[in-house]
């Protein structure tokens, strides 16, 4: 334990220790704060749930998914590029920590990069007095699929990442893989068959994510997200380990 | 009969560690358990890594005592670097097994890793942290209690020349301090095992003194395996030396003897002054001469006044010193002689000699 704390640690001050980390939450949070403004303008004088403020609009879910991608890029695939990974696995710790300990710190930098969102809705709550008080259920449940999702997709970014020794094949691979599986109900459209076609709503994450913005909690996604996660975090975990085996 | 060797048991012991003439009795240690022997701090059985595209390691097999300071020797490609590899448990052997200080690798990865100082080749470093940061992350990392850790992080620091860069962002540093910092980091939890893939590659002749002084001075309390393709460090450093070629190791022996296996055709450098074609005659009379040249004058070096100094390389036979009967030769005609030495092989040259072979 005291050894994924020490690679946590490590692997948050690599992030702030270089722009990447600054330019990436500035980023999304623009990007966050468009996807908050254009349905509360567009629905001036109407009444909408507050949860579809934020969560509900694709401006948002997409900087989500290139995020994501920027941030599990260097994961891997720099530490593999610059040799670093090699001094990482020979130190006296388990493949399985190093790759916790990542994964973790990737986590991390994720619910640091999301939380700032919270303020846009204090501040609705401040700035628009005339308004009905704000449901905060259905912010909370957004903020579980965020987080969910975000757990999911950091793991199969970590995997893709652990895959290369090039980060803009890591972050281009990262954020195809996590658009196509979050966008499935859209693949659906170009799928033959009916049931096919109705699994893929199942799985989309779109769809998930409409439901948790209405404040409705189906366990069914949050055990798809947490298990495709220990998934994503094992398989890093065996391509780590390929290296012992694998006749590169 | 049985039950007086039962009784000379631990003497028996004794001789049969002392057979490889290089066991240091531990005297400080008493009783039975002092006699046992240790296991070699490396021990390499039949190993072989196969790439899909090449054979890096093939079957090789060899031990390493403790305090022992080995290099491997070879052209680039010969298999250094997976071998160390290997050693420090980043890779798994396709086939055959390696022991650290008795422990199987493959079984007990992380008991082997603690004895283990490892410096990858490049000396890969995090860019974005600063020296002191890093250090106090890898003394982390292999379970320093945090008491120890300032202190041993000053040592290291001292030892290797980083004080004066401890605040410095690794990113900035030259190649030196950082390959030097590597090798801190290396050092930084006392290892009794450090293996190091061309630790001199970067630094600049003073540091490379300083570093073989400290390997010099390590030597004694801790094994070092060095891969490097510069002869003139192993034969500087190491007490034995593996000449690898194609993944096989192709000889091992010390720098010394390894140098005289070859030295049959021994050459004799001689300046002597007098008429050169008489000399060269002469010499060539000379029992065991085989060949006689006579080297070019360096323009002005040898002209000495009135005296014509003459530079001679005379090839002889196997096993015969000539310098004796060269030395009586001049005397007796009353030439001058101002150099009489044997040329002896450099590492250099088995170096070239068996690689060169085995590569044909």
């Amino acid at each position: 334990m005291a050894n994924i704390i020490t690679l946590l640690k490590r692997q948050l001050r690599a992030y702030f220790h270089t722009p990447l980390a600054y330019v990436i939450m500035a980023a999304f949070l623009v990007v966050a704060g468009l996807g908050f403004c254009r349905p509360l303008v567009q629905h001036l004088g109407e009444r909408i749930g507050v949860g579809e403020l934020l969560f509900g609009a694709p401006y948002f879910w997409v900087a989500v998914l290139a995020a994501v991608a920027l941030i599990t890029m260097p994961l891997f695939a720099e530490e593999r590029r610059s040799g670093t990974l090699e001094m990482l696995l020979t130190a006296p710790v388990t493949d399985l920590q190093v790759v916790l300990g990542k994964y973790a710190g990737a986590l991390i930098f994720f619910l640091l990069m999301t939380m700032p969102t919270a303020a846009y809705f204090i501040l609705l709550k401040v700035v628009a007095r005339g308004m009905a008080a704000p449901d905060w259920r259905p912010i909370f449940t957004g903020y579980l699929s965020l987080w969910l999702i975000g757990a999911c997709f950091i793991a199969i970014g970590m995997f893709v990442s652990a895959l290369t020794r090039s980060q803009v094949v890591a972050a281009v691979g990262c954020f195809v893989a996590v658009s196509i599986f979050f966008f499935l109900d859209t693949v659906r459209l170009v799928v033959p068959g009916a049931a096919a076609q109705e699994a893929l709503t199942y799985l989309s994450s779109a769809q998930h994510v409409r439901e948790f913005a209405q404040g409705i909690v189906d366990t069914r996604p949050i055990v798809l997200y947490l298990s495709l996660a220990v998934f994503f975090v094992f398989a890093t975990l065996k391509a780590i380990e390929a290296r012992q085996w694998k006749q590169l | 009969m049985s039950e007086v060797l039962k009784q000379y048991s631990p003497f028996l012991e004794l001789i049969n560690r002392v057979d490889d003439g290089r066991v240091n009795f531990d005297f400080r240690e008493s009783g039975h358990a002092s006699c046992l022997p240790q296991p070699a701090m490396i021990k390499v059985e039949h190993v072989t890594k196969r790439f899909a595209s090449a054979v890096a390691v093939n079957d090789i097999s060899f031990e390493v005592l403790r305090g022992e300071v080995v290099g491997f020797l070879g052209p680039n490609g010969a298999g250094k670097t997976t071998l160390m590899r290997l050693l420090a448990t980043y890779l798994a052997p396709t086939r055959g097994r390696v022991f650290i200080d008795g422990l199987d690798v493959f079984l007990h990865s992380l008991e082997a890793r603690r004895r283990i100082g490892y410096l990858p080749e490049n000396a890969p470093l995090y860019p974005e942290m600063r020296v002191d940061e890093y250090l106090s992350f890898r003394a982390k990392l292999k379970g320093l209690p945090r008491r120890k850790r300032r202190e041993r992080m000053e040592e290291v620091k001292v030892l290797c020349g980083l004080k004066d860069v401890e605040r410095r962002i690794i990113g900035q540093l030259s190649r030196g301090y950082g390959q030097r910092l590597a090798l801190a980091d290396s050092l930084i939890h006392s290892p009794e095992l450090l293996i190091l893939d061309e630790p001199m590659i970067g630094l600049d002749p003073n540091q490379i003194r300083a570093v073989r002084e400290l390997i010099g001075a390590l030597g004694r309390r801790v094994t070092v395996v060095l891969a490097t393709h510069s002869l003139a460090e192993a034969e500087a450093i190491c007490q034995r030396v593996f000449i690898m070629n194609h993944g096989r190791i192709v000889a091992s022996d010390s720098p010394g003897r390894l140098a005289a296996q070859l030295q049959c055709n021994v050459s004799v450098a001689a300046e002597i002054a007098g008429p050169p074609d008489e000399v060269a005659e002469q010499l060539r009379c000379v029992r065991g001469v085989l060949t006689v040249q006579l080297a070019e004058p360096a323009a002005g070096n040898l002209d000495d006044g009135a005296v014509l100094w003459r530079r001679y390389r005379i090839g002889c036979r196997c096993g015969t010193d000539i310098r004796p009967a060269v030395f009586g030769l001049a005397a007796a005609q009353g030439w001058p002689l101002r150099e009489l030495s044997l040329e002896a092989f450099e590492l250099e040259d088995v170096f070239v000699e068996l690689t060169a072979s085995a590569g044909r």
